[in-house]
């Protein structure tokens, strides 16, 4: 039965035996020695026996296939939707495939839409689409039409390294077509995303915010070509405009939200913040905050190799490029109601700031204060396990990167100069950065 | 911001860690974990066991296309009869549920639940012709193994053939051929190249080797072996057979209209006999094995596990079928609660003790 259900850790156990360090704790006291496809996908090893098992039922929650109404088992599918369960589309918590229509493969990808003027549904957020909201539904129950269909393609453009050995990178294009045939405003913006990973996010929940303030730069005061600022969205059940933290662009403020916007946009299932006009909701308030229980008590994946002169050799080139002013080793969490995550030192690589990311990563489409060229820096913790997790998984934001080095090639904007500082060193330099960035 | 290692050092020991032996990372300490294990375990139990999947799901498209084209008592038990077939390689698939099948979408083309009665429902009343596209557009929770089980066998195992429109025939036999070519595609994944990706199991039989990103040392992976047959160890006492009988909920049951659930779940244990012994059921090991590894360091183990494996076995054969009436007869509770235990007892060894023995 299709149904994710990973409670078994491997023990912190770290070897010793004369090596010079052991591996940095990534998750502070959550952190597991776990380098196989199940690593995103564990519980964190410092849960209390009662959070252990609330874990276990925010499992079931997450793997929970949704089918239409009525129904003995999971009802509240769609009508529209882009997939059934939070499982589908992140794929044992990890990065997705970049693929997107019919066929076993479904649609991992999703397109965000809105209009560069008009009235916003909410402060700071977009301007909905006539006819499709601010979300492309491409899938339907039985009797209900998709609102729109999406093809993706892809388009090839060829760069040489420094030395002159060629590469390829490929851009995605997609094209949406309205069930009912109507074309699309002229000026209609688009943003496609692939989900990124699960684990860790209840950490990076944690991480005060004042701790995240004291990052910013937006005016570049310091001069370090480096701005930073922190998104400001609306918090639903504040009714107030608050930090944005989670997503690709971190349109979301916290992770009840998050989790209850993918319930609500990808699944088309109600819940108490998102009901239906009457106030009814498909999902019960203990099944999404059980949802949330499950991402916030997720394990890290603990850095490998530390011990291998070829990955500390690309980490000091990691450094030299300037890689961590951006994507930050360390940071501390404050409080959380969940006591497992608070006063952790971790080690996400990120300052879950947004950042100018050049025009090459643009996707155009405001999302809260961030611009068309702003993304939140991703978390490289756990980076190396993304194609054992999910053969053949995307990086970025819409799965362009094959690989490690397209993604780090396609930086641009304020990551521009380091990006030219990793494509101008040898062959044996990128090696080593890379495999650093395979160790985390 | 990189902390320094002194301070790094100081942490973890100041941490509450286990330092215990070596592992490959730093290359202090050669396990003796053969990577012919890793090699013997694909190509003897991962790439035997989808191809079986798929033959079995070709067979059972013959036997409903058979059915489909004159429907006889007969034809349906020869239905009902290829399902229970097929359903035993994708259960001994589920020790190992890494790689393709879940970057295709395989698993859940093959395998959802709950079946999307609704839709099924108003699929079958509509007049839309079951082409190979259109069943393609549907979603997975209308097709693969349970719709086909729902449609083949009915509530409670009390399909007649004379209760099958030619409108289920029609949709059932557009089902079974979409089975039969989602397996056919899984197992290509793993045997052969497919769109300039090389066979998955070059990917694991390779682990270890310069390049291999997925698999950097073969310690990753035989923990991914471990760690697969840990985990559906867990799943079958914690989830299949736990989360219907703590909620006393038949509609949580694996298999239910084919009362194949005990069987789903002996088929789950069968898995991981299979990725410890390296063999199929029947089969003579071809190389070294994970239980020749565990033998070789600790023989009084090896023993332990296999009997613990066949205790588990044995254990769920004393559950009365169907399961799922059984979770709500309190003189079954006992058989239930003891086959839990024997499965739980088993993950615990190989938790606790294999696990350790290839950090």
């Amino acid at each position: 039965m299709r149904r994710t259900l990973t409670l078994c850790s491997w023990m912190a156990l770290a070897s010793a035996c004369g090596e010079p360090a052991p591996p940095p704790r990534a998750g502070g006291d959550t952190t597991i020695e776990d380098r196989t496809s199940l690593a995103f996908a564990q519980p964190a090893p410092n849960l209390s026996a009662e959070h252990f098992e609330r874990h276990r039922e925010g499992d079931a929650a997450f793997g929970a296939v949704f089918v239409p109404g009525p129904a003995p088992v999971n009802p509240g599918l769609g009508p529209l939707f882009n997939n059934n369960s939070c499982n589908a589309c992140h794929l044992r918590n990890g990065r997705g495939m970049p693929v997107m229509g019919p066929g076993p493969q479904r649609t991992q990808l999703l397109v965000r839409v809105s209009l560069p003027e008009g009235e916003r549904s909410h402060p700071n957020g977009p301007v909905p689409v006539p006819g499709l909201g601010a979300q492309v539904a491409d899938q339907a129950t039985h009797g209900f039409t998709p609102e729109a269909s999406v093809t993706l393609s892809w388009v090839e453009e060829e760069g040489a390294y420094g030395d002159g050995t060629p590469y390829r990178l490929r851009r995605p294009g997609i094209h949406i077509a309205r069930s009912d045939g109507a074309p699309l405003p002229p000026e209609l913006l688009t943003s496609l995303r692939l989900p990124p990973p699960v684990f860790g996010l209840g950490l990076l929940e944690a991480v005060d915010v004042s701790t995240l303030r004291a990052l910013e730069d937006a005016d570049d005061l310091n001069g370090d070509g480096i701005s930073g600022r922190l998104n400001e969205v609306w918090d639903v059940q504040a009714g107030a405009l608050a930090p944005g933290r989670f997503g690709l662009k971190a349109n979301s403020p916290n992770l009840l939200q998050q989790s209850a916007e993918a319930y609500f946009n990808d699944m088309g299932v109600t819940s108490p913040l998102f009901p239906e006009p009457d106030g009814a909701h498909d999902l019960p308030r203990e099944t999404l905050e059980a949802a949330v229980f499950y991402a916030q008590s997720l394990a890290v994946p603990a850095r490998t190799a530390l011990g291998d002169a070829e990955v500390q050799h690309g980490e000091e080139l990691f450094l030299a490029a300037g890689c961590g002013h951006c994507h930050r080793e360390l940071l501390e969490t404050g409080e959380h109601p969940l006591p497992e995550l608070a006063h952790q030192r971790i080690h996400p690589y990120t300052d879950m700031l947004l950042h100018d990311m050049g025009a090459g990563l643009a996707d155009g489409r405001p999302d809260g204060v961030a611009d068309g060229q702003e993304w939140r820096t991703a978390p490289l913790w756990g980076l190396g396990l993304t194609q054992t997790v999910l053969p053949y998984a995307g990086y970025l934001h819409d799965g362009r990167a094959r690989t490690l080095e397209e993604a780090i090639l396609w930086h641009g904007g304020e990551a521009e100069r380091s990006r030219e500082h990793f494509r101008t060193l040898s062959a044996t330099e990128r090696a080593a950065l890379v495999k650093f960035l395979g160790s985390l | 911001m990189s902390l320094p290692r002194c301070s790094l050092h100081l942490l973890v020991l100041t941490g509450a860690l286990a330092l215990t032996a070596c592992g490959s990372d730093g290359g202090a300490e050669q396990s003796r974990f053969q990577p012919e294990i890793i090699t013997h375990f694909a190509d003897d139990v991962v790439v035997p066991t989808y191809q079986q999947l798929a033959t079995r799901l070709a067979t059972l498209d013959s036997a409903v296309a058979a059915l489909s084209a004159g429907p006889t008592s007969a034809q349906l038990t020869a239905a009902q009869e290829a399902w229970i077939a097929a359903r035993a390689p994708w259960e001994q698939s589920e020790g190992f549920l890494f790689g393709p099948v879940d970057s295709f979408g395989y698993d859940p083309a093959l395998d959802s639940w709950p079946v999307n009665r609704t839709d099924l429902d108003a699929v079958l009343a509509s007049n839309d012709a079951f082409t190979p596209e259109y069943v393609r557009n549907l979603q997975e929770t209308q097709k693969g193994f349970h719709t086909v089980e729902y449609l083949l066998f009915g509530e409670g195992r009390t399909k007649k053939v004379e209760d099958l429109t030619q409108r289920q025939l029609d949709y059932l036999k557009a089902l079974a051929t979409e089975l039969k070519s989602v397996s056919a595609a899984l197992a290509s994944e793993w045997s052969q190249s497919v769109e300039g990706r090389p066979p998955y199991r070059d990917v694991l039989a390779s682990a270890g080797q310069a390049g291999n990103t997925a698999y950097p040392s073969v310690q990753a992976a035989a923990q991914e072996m471990v760690g697969g047959i840990i985990n559906i160890l867990d799943e079958v006492a914690n989830g299949k057979i736990a989360d219907p009988y703590d909620a006393k909920d038949p509609q949580l049951v694996e298999s239910q209209f084919a009362y194949n659930s005990l069987k789903d779940f002996t088929d789950n244990l069968r898995s991981v006999e299979n990725v410890y012994l390296g063999r199929l059921p029947g089969a003579t090991p071809k190389g070294p094995s994970l239980a020749d590894f565990v033998k070789g360091e600790r023989p009084e183990l090896d023993t332990r596990i296999r009997q613990e494996l066949t205790a588990a076995i044995d254990a769920l054969g004393r559950i009365p079928e169907p399961f799922r009436d059984a979770i709500t007869d309190p003189a079954a509770a006992g058989e239930i609660e003891a086959a839990q235990a024997a499965i739980r007892k088993a993950q615990n060894t190989f938790e606790s003790d294999v696990k350790p023995l290839i950090q």
